[in-house]
């Protein structure tokens, strides 16, 4: 397998293979968005997890064609998963008095939607996954990248660490592999 | 490379033990029943809970209980009864969790309470058998029990560990009922899987342990590993695919390793929804197993997250090992677009190997196939 | 009717999260689902919680809610003769 290309995106900082590119950086997601995608209103229903996800990978699979992306797998590493929305759901259902749990937060409670994000951004209908690591791990990462190329006949992985705590505390590390 | 499955346990408030679960199914037992009050929810749920009471009593005086919560105790319980003796501390053993939300619950009074975080608790779980290995959580919504054992069988093949520890589970709170009832996705009654007035699903609480594990000699009554296969729709992130497509291909891939004319059964994951069953429906006929007897548990044990993947499968297996087709409980009338060969009583079969097949939030779909004595 | 309509339009921009919209931008008689807004089966269920929260009107489930949500105007049209708050 060969590693064709990584976006690593945190607050105030956005690299792709180690370079700094200083347009967006110090940019939000939502700025970031907005220079590198547009036209996806989808984006603005998406929690933290799934906008730091869904950026990285706009970013990442630029230039790819449906045909190159078509059987590619999300396959995403994180620790806090949906943390940061279970905290906000959990909010809408606290007070008995103001008691109105809210579907589109419920949602996003999942810490593998921002798997099925890109894979519905980018139509890629092979696998899907998230794993819970305490730290990102790339030694993990290449392993389960390998042993999916091993084992199914994707040919292209979207695979890395996506993390969201808040608007201060995210990070994303998306690498693109594909089957030699 | 052969994997076998070599213990399993699993606690489901139907019973404690595989066997005993088994039991309870042949007898057509369930504990759905509507919970009026629980978890200070002002609608009323249909679902299968744990006595909570009886547990904790139970596992009080478990060593180590201190520092646990419930759920990684009821982990630790299934695992220590699934592998008896055996010692899970070497470098060789790899644990992994199954689950949605894990302690979720605790963010009703503390929103930054650690514990919460899934690594803490699969964490707790490997440490609690002198484990040093960073153990995984696979954390794949509705799917992640099936996730697990393919992720499981993975480590093994490509040599990394000769055994697995597979455990997945969920208990019901105040976060996830209230999640489902916002969906509009409860049943107020007892769950109707592919049944023509199915109006929904029932939520349940369950926890459940498989060990996989590499050998040389493999037995006429082990479970071998066949194949696993994950699809994503690429649809929607809640509403599965109109034309079944991860499900049909996650079956297609595994029909690869396996003949149909093999096939005991597939045990679907028939959630009682009205668009899970009718894309199951689609993806099964497409796939060419309308003919091949299918069944769903959740009329049975109800939608237990986490743990659905590995109970199911192990129910499964003693389903085959008993020559016997699980009926799937609430089911009488065939209510989806294509006609399925679901079994409504109970059916005996002499055929060997089985798929166990899943679907979920995500747009996440994933399917494993075991055969009973290895390769035919 | 006008102001709720209005009404209507900022909230429904607020709980769908419609960035980038104005009320301006909403056609009170478009579509909400399918093509106009293209809103969808999520969006359906939050403005069920939108409903229940802002004019005290409980429904059942998405089918029952199709015709009510077919328009801003349609919406509107129902909280004025069903609501409790």
């Amino acid at each position: 397998m060969r590693l064709l290309k990584q976006v690593e995106i945190q607050p105030g900082c956005l690299n792709t293979d180690g370079n700094r590119i200083d347009s967006l950086c110090g940019l939000s997601l939502s700025e970031i968005y907005r220079k590198v995608c547009n036209g996806y209103p989808k984006f603005f229903k998406m929690d933290g997890l799934c906008k730091t996800g869904f950026v990285a990978a706009e970013i990442l699979l630029e230039g790819l064609t449906p045909e190159q992306k078509a059987e590619g797998s999300v396959i995403l590493f994180g620790r806090a998963g949906s943390l940061a929305t279970d905290r906000n759901y959990e909010n809408t259902i606290r007070d008995p008095e103001n008691y109105y749990p809210s579907p589109a937060l419920f949602v996003y409670t999942l810490a593998n939607i921002v798997t099925g994000e890109i894979a519905i951004r980018h139509k890629m209908q092979g696998e899907s996954s998230m794993y819970v690591l305490p730290e990102y791990d790339s030694e993990a990462e290449t392993r389960t990248v390998q042993a999916a190329f091993d084992e199914s006949d994707t040919p292209l992985i979207v695979s890395g660490w996506v993390d969201y705590e808040n608007d201060d505390n995210y990070q994303a590390i998306l690498n693109l592999y594909i089957k030699d | 490379m052969n994997i076998v499955a070599r213990g399993t346990y699993m606690v489901t408030p139907l019973g404690e033990g595989s066997e005993c679960n088994y039991e309870a199914l042949c007898q057509g037992r369930s504990e759905l029943k509507p919970r009026p009050g629980v978890f200070g929810l002002p609608e009323t749920f249909v679902g299968s809970l744990l006595p909570r009471d009886y547990w904790n009593r139970k596992l009080k005086d478990m060593p180590g209980r201190d520092g646990l919560t419930l759920f990684e105790a009821l982990c630790i319980y299934c695992i220590k009864e699934a592998v008896g003796n055996a010692d899970l501390s070497d470098s060789d053993t790899i644990f992994i969790l199954s689950s949605t939300k894990g302690n979720v619950d605790l963010l009703e009074t503390n929103p930054d309470d650690p514990r919460a975080y899934l690594d803490w608790s699969a964490r707790k779980i490997a440490g609690h058998f002198g484990n040093r290995n960073t153990p995984v959580t696979v954390s794949n919504a509705c799917v992640s029990g099936v996730c697990a054992q393919l992720m499981a069988t993975r480590m093994i093949r490509s040599g990394q560990y000769r055994r697995a520890v597979v455990v997945g589970g969920d208990l019901l709170s105040r976060f996830i009922v209230s999640g489902f009832q916002s969906f509009k996705a409860l049943s107020t009654d007892v769950c109707k899987p592919f049944d023509a007035n199915r109006t929904g699903l029932n939520l349940g609480e369950a926890f459940g342990a498989i060990i996989l594990e590499t050998t040389d000699h493999v037995g006429e009554s082990d479970w071998v590993y066949v194949a696993s296969s994950n699809h994503n729709d690429a649809n929607h992130i809640s509403g599965p695919s109109r034309t079944g497509e991860g499900s049909y291909r996650v079956l297609r891939d595994l029909l690869k390793h396996v003949d149909a004319t093999e096939l005991a059964f597939v045990n679907l994951h028939g959630t009682a929804t009205n668009y899970n069953d009718e894309m199951e429906s689609i993806a099964v006929d497409r796939a060419g197993l309308a003919q091949v007897p299918v069944n769903g548990l959740k009329g049975y044990f109800g939608h237990t997250l986490g743990a659905a993947g590995v109970i199911e499968t192990i129910m499964s297996m003693h389903a085959v090992d008993h020559g016997a087709i699980i009926p799937t409980r609430g089911f009488s009338e065939q209510g989806t677009s294509r006609q399925l060969n679901v079994t409504d009583a109970p059916r005996a079969t002499d055929k060997k190997a089985f798929i166990k097949l899943l679907s979920g939030f995500g747009g996440s779909n994933a399917g494993i196939c075991y055969r009973k004595g290895g390769a035919e | 009717m006008e102001e709720l309509i209005n009404q209507l339009k900022e909230q429904i921009i607020e709980a769908l999260n419609l960035e980038d919209m104005t009320p301006a931008d909403i056609d009170a008689d478009a579509p909400l689902f399918g093509e106009g807004l293209g809103l969808d089966s999520i969006d359906a269920l939050e403005l069920i919680v939108l409903m229940e929260r802002e004019y005290g009107i409980k429904l059942g489930n998405p089918a029952e809610g199709k015709k009510i949500f077919s328009s801003v105007a349609s919406i509107a049209d129902y909280v004025s003769k069903n609501r409790k708050k």
